[in-house]
């Protein structure tokens, strides 16, 4: 493990003069679960945005597999293996689930027939609803079948942008055990999350982003146990535990 | 209780104030210099504001009474009905009876009938009231049978219905014969088509087996009971109509039958097969492409279909053979000044071809049909729920979109040489054209979901491109590239797309409101130059020479287009078919999905790998280039056109016929296009010419409040409006995710 799968190497990318991200590197090495956490605003979106393609940086670099992809756009990346799953569970309301999880193999001729049958193995409540619109599931039933169809693109990294929001935490647990699923059978996985108790007991390792900018990082543990990252995410007081 | 009847006083008074509202509407609007409110004392003062209020206070007991009616509106064989009686009133209203009558209107027709000693009394009973009897009657059986469910009310109604149909026909025929002279009219005919729909209504509430099931079921499931056999029924009814009775050939105001004709060419050197044709062959033919199509959808042999198929083809090719053989012989006679072949024909000849095609396509139909017809209507967890398709469609039954499309391909093939001159023209300049160019705009606007308003400028692209090269701008091309103008079509469509990519690849990074905006402006860039380039375009009077008519020159094949209307028609027609088809496997390829998933959403879409700019860059230069061959045809069917011809104003009606006929469905923009530009010219007849365009924004208003998915919607939309639930996105409004890249 010398050299990560993804390199993220001070990043900078502004929204005009916004600058959202201000210097950003971290890395992530295969097989891993990085997560990513910060509060409302911090950057994570963007950083993700940036990683898959979607946003390209002013300054720095970012390498996959030993390879720059920064500048490459989206569609191109996907090719390489960077799937996102993008913030808000967007999945395409009035195409039924088959055919969302079938876009989801777009960049091949033909969707893997196989792939599909392992992924609703995975999610057996997409299985039930294969041919309804997806405009018509429930919202953890939504973030699943856009986690699906992700997964239909074959990826070596999985970018998952804020799975558990807005979902029961019934769901939430679910949801996340998937993600653990996914990733033992060898998916990279790079999470963005406000649920940092969740989301660190999943991590290998974890960043913390603070307007733009890394403040934090260490393994999913350490992480739990720092006082900073309790306070601000875990709504536990400093006095307290000082 | 007090809360409620304010509330109903509130309805009662809006709906007087509706009924005053269009009892202004109803008719001249316009003062004069000396008394400004003549026109609105005249309708609101006259006694005729009575009727208006009583109908104010109908609608006013219709709204108060809907959640009782309701229930009886679910129940089979209503909208039938409905649909039925307006096209009957419609008929007896609006459309013409008699063209040596007057000016030909049914109600001219009456009382013309009244005044006339030694008509036959059926007819003069037919058009002394009993045409309005027979409707109320029919109708009441209907309703009786809805309400009480009694189905023996509902064979009544049907068998009525026939009686009705046969009595209107052989009424106009009577008036027709005892006036003489050409007649072309068509009232009674969509009088019998009214009559057939509340045929259908009178089957459906005689048959249905539920007591509350829908009509959309009760019809699919008729149209599904053997594939192919109504276009079978239809094409008899029709043949023997126009067999037996119709005029096929009209010289010197005489309207000769089939057997007339016959009689007529004897020994004129007619050819021997057009004599046999008018002997025996034609019936001969009808009768057994009838047995073998009826056969084919009724045991469901495939075989025997495709035998019915073939000879009907056959059949309209005899046939059409014969109409040009005696048009010859007329034209080389000089018969009423004929100049050539295919004049004086009447409708007969037309109407037994549209039958043959029929009945062929009935016998294909059932060739075609999946074998064990699926009986259960698809049954899906949203149809249950909100009672309809899922697919929002409403023919399912299977064969049943083949045979509408069949139907629609017989009007657009044999109508138009039946029609006369006026209608011919309106055909191919307003139909035809904006038919293809709402067929193009359709990929843009319905597929991609961009707001292009600008369309219209491709179309002025290609036809200054055809002028271009054919010679008749002032900059006149290298004489090695002058062209006849059907050359011109693979340039223009190369020209347009060049635009289109100019026009997109700066502007498609835009959304919505923007693009709308910069496309809008590019469209008056492009005729604001074509009005100002004088040296290039000769400015506001358009081309300096004429353009050409299009000519096909390939050895033995030699096509040559002149002023008639129709061969543009047959051209259009085949521009149409091709487009279409091209258009229809997109739909369904790769770049057909892509544009589908950029329309639900385009991070999403981003998302799996689709390369969001290309696709919509490609559909706005697949549009544009549509509109060019638009142009190309308009440029050479007109000779002269103006920058004028190039308005705002057009690229702005073509959206909303993509609109109107359901955005992203190609029959829709067919059928949208198709209905709107025919309407104003159907109204020019109707209504005061100032009112025109109040009806068309009506019927536009009614549409989009009763139907916003369009005439046909398309699969996706019509779930989109079906009104799921469609769960607020969690993201964050404030910052559009992909904005400003
Ligand atoms: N499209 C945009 N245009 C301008 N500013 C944006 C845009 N998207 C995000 N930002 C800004 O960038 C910063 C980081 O946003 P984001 O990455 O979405 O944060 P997070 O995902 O951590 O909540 C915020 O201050 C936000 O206002
Ligand atoms: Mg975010």
């Amino acid at each position: 493990m010398s050299e990560g799968l993804l390199q993220v190497q001070d990043i900078e990318v502004r929204y005009g003069a916004i600058r959202a991200l201000k210097g950003v590197s971290f890395e992530v090495y295969e097989g891993e679960v990085v997560a990513l956490l910060g509060a409302n605003g911090a950057g994570k979106t963007t950083t993700q945005k940036t990683v898959s393609g979607m946003l390209q940086p002013a300054i720095g670099q970012i390498l996959f597999d030993g390879e720059r992809i920064d500048g490459i756009p989206a569609h191109k990346l996907i090719s390489m293996g960077i799937c996102h799953v993008p913030e808000g569970r967007r999945v395409f309301p009035r195409m039924t689930v088959h055919e969302n999880l079938e876009m989801g193999a777009f960049r091949f001729k033909r969707p893997d027939a196989q792939l599909l049958e392992h992924v609703l193995e995975l999610f057996p409540r997409l299985r039930e609803r294969i041919k309804q619109h997806a405009g018509t599931l429930s919202g953890g039933e939504q973030q699943m079948l856009a986690i699906g169809r992700a997964l239909m693109g074959k990826p070596r990294l999985l970018l998952l942008d804020e799975p558990s929001m807005g979902l029961a935490p019934l769901i939430v647990k679910q949801i996340f055990d998937i993600v653990r699923e996914i990733n033992s059978s060898g998916v990279t996985v790079l999470i963005v999350e406000q649920n940092a108790a969740q989301a660190l007991a999943l991590a290998n390792r974890g960043y913390v982003l603070e307007t733009g900018e890394i403040v934090l990082t260490g393994t999913g543990r350490e992480l739990l146990a720092d006082d900073r990252v309790r306070a601000a995410y875990l709504g536990e007081e400093i006095a307290a535990v000082s | 209780m007090n809360r409620s009847s304010s509330e109903t006083l509130n309805r009662l008074l809006l709906c007087l104030a509706g009924a005053l509202v269009l009892a202004l509407m109803w008719g001249p609007q316009e003062g004069n210099f000396g008394n400004y409110w003549f026109a609105i004392k005249e309708s609101l003062f006259g006694p005729r504001v009575l009727v208006f209020l009583a109908l104010g206070v109908l609608a006013f007991l219709a709204m108060t009474f809907w959640p009782r009616v309701v229930p009886f509106l679910t129940r089979p064989g209503v909208w039938p009905m409905v649909a039925g009686a307006l096209t009957v009133v419609a008929s007896q209203t609006l459309m013409h009876w008699a063209d040596q009558v007057g000016d030909a209107k049914f109600g001219t027709v009456a009382s013309a009938a009244a005044n006339t000693n030694g008509l036959a009394p059926l007819a003069s009973a037919f058009f002394g009231g009993l045409c309005w009897a027979m409707l109320v009657i029919v109708v009441l059986l209907l309703a009786a049978g809805i309400v009480s469910g009694l189905r023996n009310f509902g064979w009544a109604a049907a068998v009525l219905s026939v009686v009705s149909a046969v009595i209107a026909y052989v009424s106009h025929s009577a008036v027709v014969d005892f006036v003489g002279g050409v007649d072309h009219s068509l009232g009674v005919y969509v009088c019998i088509v009214g009559y057939l729909v509340l045929l259908t209504a009178g089957l459906v509430v005689a048959m249905s087996h539920a007591q509350v099931a829908n009509t959309r079921r009760a019809v699919n499931q008729a149209l599904g009971w053997r594939p192919g056999l109504p276009l079978v029924l239809i094409g008899a009814v029709l043949g023997a109509i126009s067999l037996a009775t119709s005029t096929w050939f009209s010289p010197a105001n005489r309207n000769a039958t089939l057997a007339d004709t016959r009689n007529l060419f004897r020994g004129t050197g007619l050819a021997p097969i057009a004599v046999q044709y008018l002997a025996w062959l034609g019936w001969t033919i009808f009768a057994i492409s009838l047995v073998l199509s009826g056969v084919a959808s009724y045991r469901r042999i495939r075989p025997l279909g495709w035998a019915g198929a073939a000879l009907g083809a056959i059949g309209v090719l005899l046939t059409v053979l014969t109409l040009y053989r005696i048009s010859s012989i007329g034209a080389d006679l000089h018969v009423d000044s004929a100049d050539g072949p295919w004049q004086n024909l009447g409708a007969g000849g037309w109407m037994t071809c549209a039958a043959l095609f029929l009945i062929g396509a009935g016998g294909y139909v059932a060739a075609t049909a999946p074998r064990h017809s699926e009986r259960t209507v698809e049954v899906d967890s949203d149809a249950v729920a909100s009672g309809r398709s899922a697919s929002g469609a409403f023919l399912t039954a299977p064969g049943a979109v083949r045979s509408g499309l069949m139907v629609a391909i017989a009007v657009a093939l044999f109508y138009p040489p039946t029609a006369n001159g006026f209608w011919q023209s309106v055909l191919v300049s307003e139909i035809g054209i904006y038919v293809l160019l709402a067929v193009g705009l359709n990929v843009v606007v319905g597929w991609a979901g961009l707001l292009d308003l600008g369309f219209i400028a491709f179309y002025a692209i290609g036809s200054y491109t055809t002028a271009y090269l054919v010679g008749s701008l002032p900059v006149k091309p290298p004489s090695w590239l002058e062209m006849s103008p059907l050359l011109a079509i693979p340039f223009a469509v190369v020209i347009c797309l060049l635009a289109g990519l100019a026009l997109g690849a700066p502007t498609l990074r835009l959304r919505g409101d923007y693009l709308a905006i910069v496309t809008l402006g590019f469209g008056e860039i492009i005729r604001i130059v074509a009005v100002n380039a004088d040296g290039v375009t000769n400015g506001s009077q358009g081309p300096q020479s004429q353009v050409p008519h299009p000519v096909i020159n390939l050895g033995p094949v030699k096509i040559t287009w002149g002023l008639n209307q129709l061969q543009y028609w047959y051209l259009l027609l085949v521009f149409v078919l091709v487009v279409v088809l091209a258009f229809r496997r997109l739909e369904n390829s790769r770049i057909g999905r892509s544009w589908a998933a950029i329309r639900e959403d385009e991070v999403a879409a981003q998302a799996t790998g689709i390369n969001t700019f290309r696709v919509k860059l490609l559909a706005f230069a697949i549009g544009a280039s549509t509109s060019g061959v638009a142009g190309v045809f308009f440029a050479s069917q007109i000779g002269f056109f103006t920058p004028d011809n190039f308005l705002l104003n057009n690229s702005i009606l073509v959206v909303a016929y993509v609109v109107f006929g359901g955005m992203g469905s190609l029959p829709g923009a067919i059928a949208g296009a198709a209905l709107l530009t025919w309407l104003p010219e159907f109204l020019k007849d109707q209504v005061p010419a100032a009112d025109r365009q109040m009806w068309i924004g009506a019927v536009v208003l009614l549409m989009m409040i009763f139907r916003p998915g369009g005439l046909i919607p398309a699969r996706r939309r019509a779930v989109e409006l079906s009104g799921f639930d469609q769960r607020q996105r969690l993201e964050p409004v404030a910052v559009p995710a992909g904005e400003g890249l």
